[in-house]
Protein backbone atom coordinates (compact mmCIF):
# COMPACT_ATOMS: atom_id res chain seq x y z
CA UNK A 1 0.00 0.00 0.00
CA UNK A 2 1.20 3.10 -1.13
CA UNK A 3 1.29 6.12 0.83
CA UNK A 4 1.14 9.82 -0.67
CA UNK A 5 4.34 10.90 0.69
CA UNK A 6 5.73 7.64 -0.44
CA UNK A 7 4.46 8.55 -4.17
CA UNK A 8 5.44 12.32 -4.54
CA UNK A 9 8.76 10.86 -3.06
CA UNK A 10 9.06 8.18 -5.88
CA UNK A 11 8.03 10.74 -8.77
CA UNK A 12 10.14 12.94 -7.54
CA UNK A 13 12.89 10.60 -8.55
CA UNK A 14 12.25 8.72 -11.38
CA UNK A 15 10.22 11.65 -13.15
CA UNK A 16 6.54 11.21 -14.49
CA UNK A 17 6.85 8.56 -17.34
CA UNK A 18 7.73 5.67 -15.19
CA UNK A 19 4.90 6.22 -12.78
CA UNK A 20 3.08 3.11 -13.48
CA UNK A 21 3.26 1.84 -10.25
CA UNK A 22 4.50 4.43 -7.62
CA UNK A 23 7.52 2.73 -7.35
CA UNK A 24 11.22 3.70 -8.25
CA UNK A 25 14.18 1.43 -9.05
CA UNK A 26 16.62 0.47 -11.21
CA UNK A 27 16.17 -0.69 -14.87
CA UNK A 28 17.23 -3.85 -15.17
CA UNK A 29 16.52 -4.58 -18.84
CA UNK A 30 13.48 -4.45 -22.05
CA UNK A 31 12.65 -7.23 -23.04
CA UNK A 32 11.72 -8.32 -27.12
CA UNK A 33 8.13 -6.38 -26.58
CA UNK A 34 9.47 -3.79 -24.86
CA UNK A 35 8.50 -4.83 -21.16
CA UNK A 36 10.44 -3.21 -19.32
CA UNK A 37 11.95 -4.46 -16.16
CA UNK A 38 12.52 -2.80 -12.74
CA UNK A 39 14.43 -3.86 -9.57
CA UNK A 40 14.47 -1.96 -6.09
CA UNK A 41 16.28 -3.99 -3.57
CA UNK A 42 14.82 -1.20 -0.05
CA UNK A 43 11.49 -2.97 -1.01
CA UNK A 44 9.21 -5.82 0.81
CA UNK A 45 10.46 -9.02 -0.12
CA UNK A 46 8.46 -10.25 -3.14
CA UNK A 47 7.70 -6.78 -3.82
CA UNK A 48 11.64 -6.11 -5.42
CA UNK A 49 11.00 -6.84 -8.86
CA UNK A 50 8.63 -5.37 -11.31
CA UNK A 51 7.13 -4.90 -14.92
CA UNK A 52 6.19 -2.18 -16.58
CA UNK A 53 3.82 -3.36 -19.74
CA UNK A 54 4.59 -1.80 -23.30
CA UNK A 55 0.40 -2.37 -23.77
CA UNK A 56 -2.37 -0.74 -22.13
CA UNK A 57 -4.24 -3.65 -22.18
CA UNK A 58 -1.47 -5.94 -20.42
CA UNK A 59 -0.97 -9.55 -19.75
CA UNK A 60 1.14 -12.06 -17.81
CA UNK A 61 1.74 -13.90 -20.41
CA UNK A 62 3.48 -11.04 -22.67
CA UNK A 63 6.51 -12.06 -20.52
CA UNK A 64 8.79 -14.55 -22.02
CA UNK A 65 9.68 -17.42 -20.21
CA UNK A 66 13.27 -16.64 -19.03
CA UNK A 67 11.87 -12.97 -17.82
CA UNK A 68 9.01 -14.73 -16.08
CA UNK A 69 11.28 -17.03 -13.98
CA UNK A 70 13.60 -13.86 -13.12
CA UNK A 71 10.71 -11.99 -12.24
CA UNK A 72 9.21 -14.70 -10.11
CA UNK A 73 12.32 -14.94 -8.00
CA UNK A 74 13.52 -18.66 -9.72
CA UNK A 75 16.54 -17.13 -11.09
CA UNK A 76 18.88 -14.77 -9.66
CA UNK A 77 20.52 -13.26 -12.70
CA UNK A 78 18.43 -11.48 -15.32
CA UNK A 79 18.22 -13.45 -19.10
CA UNK A 80 20.38 -10.08 -20.45
CA UNK A 81 23.13 -10.58 -18.14
CA UNK A 82 23.15 -14.54 -17.80
CA UNK A 83 25.98 -16.24 -19.38
CA UNK A 84 24.59 -19.25 -19.23
CA UNK A 85 21.48 -18.04 -21.16
CA UNK A 86 23.45 -17.41 -24.22
CA UNK A 87 25.07 -20.76 -24.80
CA UNK A 88 21.84 -22.50 -23.49
CA UNK A 89 20.05 -21.30 -26.81
CA UNK A 90 19.17 -24.84 -28.54
CA UNK A 91 17.80 -25.30 -32.10
CA UNK A 92 15.04 -27.17 -30.99
CA UNK A 93 14.08 -24.18 -28.47
CA UNK A 94 11.20 -22.17 -29.92
CA UNK A 95 12.23 -19.15 -31.63
CA UNK A 96 10.01 -16.54 -30.33
CA UNK A 97 7.99 -16.38 -27.04
CA UNK A 98 3.79 -16.91 -28.26
CA UNK A 99 1.95 -14.83 -26.14
CA UNK A 100 -1.52 -15.70 -25.08
CA UNK A 101 -4.37 -15.69 -27.87
CA UNK A 102 -7.38 -15.10 -26.29
CA UNK A 103 -9.92 -12.10 -26.96
CA UNK A 104 -7.57 -12.02 -30.59
CA UNK A 105 -8.37 -13.59 -33.95
CA UNK A 106 -6.17 -16.15 -32.94
CA UNK A 107 -8.07 -17.71 -29.68
CA UNK A 108 -8.50 -21.76 -29.81
CA UNK A 109 -11.92 -22.19 -31.10
CA UNK A 110 -12.54 -26.07 -30.43
CA UNK A 111 -12.78 -29.13 -33.29
CA UNK A 112 -14.24 -32.11 -33.52
CA UNK A 113 -12.27 -34.69 -35.31
CA UNK A 114 -14.46 -37.81 -35.01
CA UNK A 115 -17.19 -38.84 -37.28
CA UNK A 116 -20.54 -37.08 -36.81
CA UNK A 117 -22.77 -39.97 -34.83
CA UNK A 118 -26.03 -38.79 -36.11
CA UNK A 119 -26.49 -38.68 -39.58
CA UNK A 120 -29.37 -36.79 -40.53
CA UNK A 121 -31.87 -38.33 -42.76
CA UNK A 122 -32.58 -36.71 -46.22
CA UNK A 123 -36.25 -36.37 -46.77
CA UNK A 124 -37.24 -37.37 -50.15
CA UNK A 125 -40.83 -38.18 -51.55
CA UNK A 126 -40.69 -40.68 -54.68
CA UNK A 127 -43.48 -39.29 -57.15
CA UNK A 128 -46.47 -41.14 -57.57
CA UNK B 1 -64.28 -36.42 -49.26
CA UNK B 2 -62.02 -37.86 -46.94
CA UNK B 3 -58.65 -36.27 -47.50
CA UNK B 4 -60.82 -33.25 -46.83
CA UNK B 5 -61.65 -34.31 -43.65
CA UNK B 6 -58.25 -35.39 -42.96
CA UNK B 7 -57.30 -31.84 -43.52
CA UNK B 8 -60.18 -30.55 -41.31
CA UNK B 9 -59.39 -32.82 -38.53
CA UNK B 10 -55.30 -32.05 -38.54
CA UNK B 11 -56.56 -28.47 -38.59
CA UNK B 12 -58.23 -29.42 -35.75
CA UNK B 13 -55.54 -30.53 -33.82
CA UNK B 14 -53.13 -27.80 -34.83
CA UNK B 15 -52.78 -25.32 -31.52
CA UNK B 16 -53.42 -22.05 -33.68
CA UNK B 17 -54.88 -23.05 -36.65
CA UNK B 18 -53.40 -20.21 -39.19
CA UNK B 19 -56.39 -18.75 -41.63
CA UNK B 20 -53.44 -18.18 -44.20
CA UNK B 21 -53.35 -21.87 -44.00
CA UNK B 22 -56.58 -23.07 -44.99
CA UNK B 23 -57.47 -22.16 -48.48
CA UNK B 24 -54.23 -23.64 -49.54
CA UNK B 25 -55.26 -26.68 -47.87
CA UNK B 26 -58.46 -26.47 -49.79
CA UNK B 27 -56.68 -26.04 -53.21
CA UNK B 28 -54.60 -28.99 -52.07
CA UNK B 29 -57.63 -31.39 -50.84
CA UNK B 30 -58.94 -30.28 -54.98
CA UNK B 31 -56.23 -31.34 -57.25
CA UNK B 32 -54.24 -34.86 -56.46
CA UNK B 33 -51.66 -33.22 -58.13
CA UNK B 34 -50.33 -30.96 -56.05
CA UNK B 35 -49.21 -33.31 -53.43
CA UNK B 36 -45.93 -33.33 -56.13
CA UNK B 37 -45.16 -29.84 -55.58
CA UNK B 38 -45.37 -29.41 -51.97
CA UNK B 39 -42.67 -33.34 -51.96
CA UNK B 40 -40.58 -31.19 -54.17
CA UNK B 41 -40.80 -27.96 -52.06
CA UNK B 42 -38.81 -29.39 -49.47
CA UNK B 43 -35.84 -28.59 -49.56
CA UNK B 44 -32.89 -30.97 -49.29
CA UNK B 45 -29.82 -29.94 -46.67
CA UNK B 46 -26.42 -31.25 -46.54
CA UNK B 47 -25.71 -34.96 -45.31
CA UNK B 48 -25.53 -34.73 -42.20
CA UNK B 49 -27.49 -31.81 -41.24
CA UNK B 50 -24.96 -29.06 -40.57
CA UNK B 51 -25.90 -25.72 -41.94
CA UNK B 52 -22.37 -24.58 -43.82
CA UNK B 53 -22.99 -20.88 -42.30
CA UNK B 54 -21.30 -17.52 -43.98
CA UNK B 55 -18.11 -16.62 -42.06
CA UNK B 56 -19.14 -13.08 -40.36
CA UNK B 57 -16.26 -11.16 -39.05
CA UNK B 58 -16.91 -9.00 -36.40
CA UNK B 59 -14.36 -6.94 -35.10
CA UNK B 60 -12.87 -7.44 -31.65
CA UNK B 61 -13.27 -4.90 -28.92
CA UNK B 62 -9.62 -3.84 -28.77
CA UNK B 63 -10.19 -3.63 -32.25
CA UNK B 64 -13.28 -0.93 -32.43
CA UNK B 65 -12.35 2.65 -31.82
CA UNK B 66 -14.45 5.40 -30.20
CA UNK B 67 -16.00 7.90 -33.02
CA UNK B 68 -18.79 10.58 -32.03
CA UNK B 69 -18.75 12.38 -28.63
CA UNK B 70 -22.11 9.98 -27.49
CA UNK B 71 -19.86 7.28 -27.90
CA UNK B 72 -16.87 8.75 -26.71
CA UNK B 73 -18.81 9.65 -23.01
CA UNK B 74 -20.55 6.04 -23.30
CA UNK B 75 -16.96 4.75 -23.35
CA UNK B 76 -16.20 6.49 -20.32
CA UNK B 77 -19.07 5.31 -18.81
CA UNK B 78 -18.19 1.90 -19.71
CA UNK B 79 -14.80 2.10 -18.39
CA UNK B 80 -16.19 3.35 -15.16
CA UNK B 81 -18.55 0.57 -14.72
CA UNK B 82 -15.90 -1.94 -15.57
CA UNK B 83 -13.69 -0.57 -12.85
CA UNK B 84 -16.16 -1.03 -10.43
CA UNK B 85 -17.14 -4.17 -11.47
CA UNK B 86 -13.12 -5.52 -11.78
CA UNK B 87 -12.42 -4.17 -8.38
CA UNK B 88 -14.85 -6.35 -6.23
CA UNK B 89 -15.10 -9.40 -7.88
CA UNK B 90 -16.55 -11.90 -5.07
CA UNK B 91 -16.51 -15.23 -6.30
CA UNK B 92 -19.64 -17.97 -5.36
CA UNK B 93 -17.19 -21.11 -4.26
CA UNK B 94 -18.21 -24.00 -6.00
CA UNK B 95 -15.07 -26.23 -4.66
CA UNK B 96 -16.23 -29.75 -5.61
CA UNK B 97 -12.95 -31.45 -5.98
CA UNK B 98 -9.61 -31.79 -5.24
CA UNK B 99 -9.63 -27.84 -7.17
CA UNK B 100 -11.02 -26.11 -4.53
CA UNK B 101 -7.72 -26.76 -2.24
CA UNK B 102 -6.12 -24.58 -5.34
CA UNK B 103 -8.73 -22.20 -5.00
CA UNK B 104 -8.82 -21.98 -1.32
CA UNK B 105 -4.74 -21.65 -1.79
CA UNK B 106 -5.72 -18.27 -3.47
CA UNK B 107 -7.16 -16.56 -0.52
CA UNK B 108 -4.35 -17.50 1.46
CA UNK B 109 -1.55 -14.90 1.87
CA UNK B 110 0.51 -16.47 -0.23
CA UNK B 111 -1.08 -15.61 -3.52
CA UNK B 112 -4.05 -13.09 -1.19
CA UNK B 113 -6.96 -12.63 -3.41
CA UNK B 114 -8.53 -9.71 -1.26
CA UNK B 115 -5.71 -7.62 -2.62
CA UNK B 116 -7.52 -8.29 -5.46
CA UNK B 117 -10.98 -7.18 -4.09
CA UNK B 118 -12.08 -11.12 -3.93
CA UNK B 119 -13.74 -12.38 -1.36
CA UNK B 120 -15.28 -15.40 -1.06
CA UNK B 121 -18.96 -15.38 -0.49
CA UNK B 122 -21.11 -18.01 0.95
CA UNK B 123 -24.61 -17.39 -0.73
CA UNK B 124 -25.43 -16.94 -4.45
CA UNK B 125 -27.16 -13.72 -3.65
CA UNK B 126 -24.43 -11.57 -3.24
CA UNK B 127 -21.56 -12.71 -5.18
CA UNK B 128 -20.49 -11.85 -9.35
CA UNK B 129 -18.85 -14.92 -9.94
CA UNK B 130 -18.90 -18.65 -10.01
CA UNK B 131 -15.71 -20.34 -9.37
CA UNK B 132 -16.54 -24.36 -10.50
CA UNK B 133 -13.75 -26.32 -9.11
CA UNK B 134 -13.93 -29.76 -9.35
CA UNK B 135 -15.79 -32.94 -11.01
CA UNK B 136 -19.01 -32.01 -11.73
CA UNK B 137 -21.48 -35.29 -11.10
CA UNK B 138 -24.32 -35.86 -12.58
CA UNK B 139 -26.02 -35.40 -9.30
CA UNK B 140 -24.71 -32.42 -8.69
CA UNK B 141 -25.32 -30.89 -11.68
CA UNK B 142 -29.04 -29.58 -10.52
CA UNK B 143 -27.93 -27.63 -7.35
CA UNK B 144 -25.22 -26.29 -9.58
CA UNK B 145 -27.95 -24.76 -11.96
CA UNK B 146 -29.99 -23.50 -9.83
CA UNK B 147 -27.46 -21.86 -7.45
CA UNK B 148 -26.38 -20.69 -11.07
CA UNK B 149 -29.86 -19.27 -11.61
CA UNK B 150 -29.68 -17.73 -7.82
CA UNK B 151 -27.11 -15.17 -8.41
CA UNK B 152 -27.92 -11.94 -9.77
CA UNK B 153 -26.77 -10.17 -13.35
CA UNK B 154 -24.50 -9.78 -13.99
CA UNK B 155 -22.57 -12.96 -13.36
CA UNK B 156 -19.48 -14.75 -14.31
CA UNK B 157 -18.56 -18.62 -14.26
CA UNK B 158 -15.16 -19.66 -14.67
CA UNK B 159 -14.32 -23.59 -15.37
CA UNK B 160 -11.64 -24.23 -12.88
CA UNK B 161 -9.70 -27.86 -14.06
CA UNK B 162 -10.03 -30.29 -16.44
CA UNK B 163 -13.06 -31.95 -14.90
CA UNK B 164 -15.34 -29.06 -14.73
CA UNK B 165 -13.69 -28.26 -18.67
CA UNK B 166 -14.60 -31.39 -20.42
CA UNK B 167 -14.98 -34.58 -17.25
CA UNK B 168 -11.22 -34.75 -17.81
CA UNK B 169 -10.20 -38.14 -15.96
CA UNK B 170 -13.53 -39.24 -15.44
CA UNK B 171 -14.56 -38.17 -19.00
CA UNK B 172 -16.53 -41.77 -19.38
CA UNK B 173 -17.61 -42.11 -16.39
CA UNK B 174 -21.42 -43.15 -15.98
CA UNK B 175 -21.64 -39.86 -13.39
CA UNK B 176 -19.99 -36.98 -14.64
CA UNK B 177 -21.19 -34.24 -16.72
CA UNK B 178 -19.04 -33.85 -19.42
CA UNK B 179 -18.10 -30.23 -19.02
CA UNK B 180 -19.72 -27.58 -16.54
CA UNK B 181 -20.76 -25.56 -19.68
CA UNK B 182 -23.29 -28.30 -20.47
CA UNK B 183 -25.45 -26.81 -17.21
CA UNK B 184 -24.01 -23.42 -17.39
CA UNK B 185 -22.16 -20.22 -19.77
CA UNK B 186 -18.73 -20.85 -19.24
CA UNK B 187 -16.72 -17.26 -19.64
CA UNK B 188 -13.24 -17.99 -18.41
CA UNK B 189 -12.02 -22.08 -18.62
CA UNK B 190 -8.60 -22.58 -16.66
CA UNK B 191 -6.33 -26.00 -17.77
CA UNK B 192 -4.85 -28.02 -15.74
CA UNK B 193 -5.28 -30.91 -13.10
CA UNK B 194 -5.46 -29.55 -10.74
CA UNK B 195 -4.47 -26.06 -12.09
CA UNK B 196 -1.73 -24.20 -9.43
CA UNK B 197 -3.53 -21.22 -7.72
CA UNK B 198 -1.54 -18.72 -9.71
CA UNK B 199 -3.51 -20.59 -13.02
CA UNK B 200 -6.47 -19.52 -11.71
CA UNK B 201 -5.33 -16.08 -10.05
CA UNK B 202 -4.79 -15.53 -14.51
CA UNK B 203 -7.81 -17.03 -15.60
CA UNK B 204 -9.01 -13.91 -12.83
CA UNK B 205 -7.03 -11.77 -14.89
CA UNK B 206 -8.72 -12.65 -18.26
CA UNK B 207 -11.79 -12.38 -16.96
CA UNK B 208 -10.52 -9.28 -15.88
CA UNK B 209 -9.71 -8.20 -19.30
CA UNK B 210 -13.21 -9.65 -20.42
CA UNK B 211 -14.99 -7.34 -17.98
CA UNK B 212 -12.70 -4.13 -19.48
CA UNK B 213 -14.20 -5.22 -22.86
CA UNK B 214 -17.94 -5.55 -22.06
CA UNK B 215 -20.07 -2.88 -23.48
CA UNK B 216 -22.68 -2.20 -21.53
CA UNK B 217 -23.98 1.19 -22.03
CA UNK B 218 -22.35 1.26 -25.90
CA UNK B 219 -24.68 -2.12 -26.15
CA UNK B 220 -28.15 -0.19 -24.82
CA UNK B 221 -27.61 2.70 -26.99
CA UNK B 222 -27.40 0.62 -30.02
CA UNK B 223 -30.87 -0.46 -29.42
Amino acid sequence: MSTITRTLGNIRKVGLKDTGDTKAGVLIGTDKFGNKFFENKDELPLRTRWVDYAKHDYDAAHIEPLWHAWISYAVDTPPNQDPIKAASEKPWSPKEHVPNRTFTRGAFKTYNTTKPKIKAWEPFAAPR
Amino acid sequence: MLSSARTAASLALRARPTASLVPFRAAAALSTSSRNDAASAVQPHAGYGLAKRERKEVPLPSQEGTKGLVQYALTTLDIMTNWARQGSLWPMTFGLACCAVEMMHLSTPRYDQDRLGIIFRASPRQSDVMIVAGTLTNKMAPALRQVYDQMPEPRWVISMGSCANGGGYYHYSYSVVRGCDRIVPVDVYVPGCPPTSEALMYGIFQLQRKMRNTKITRMWYRK
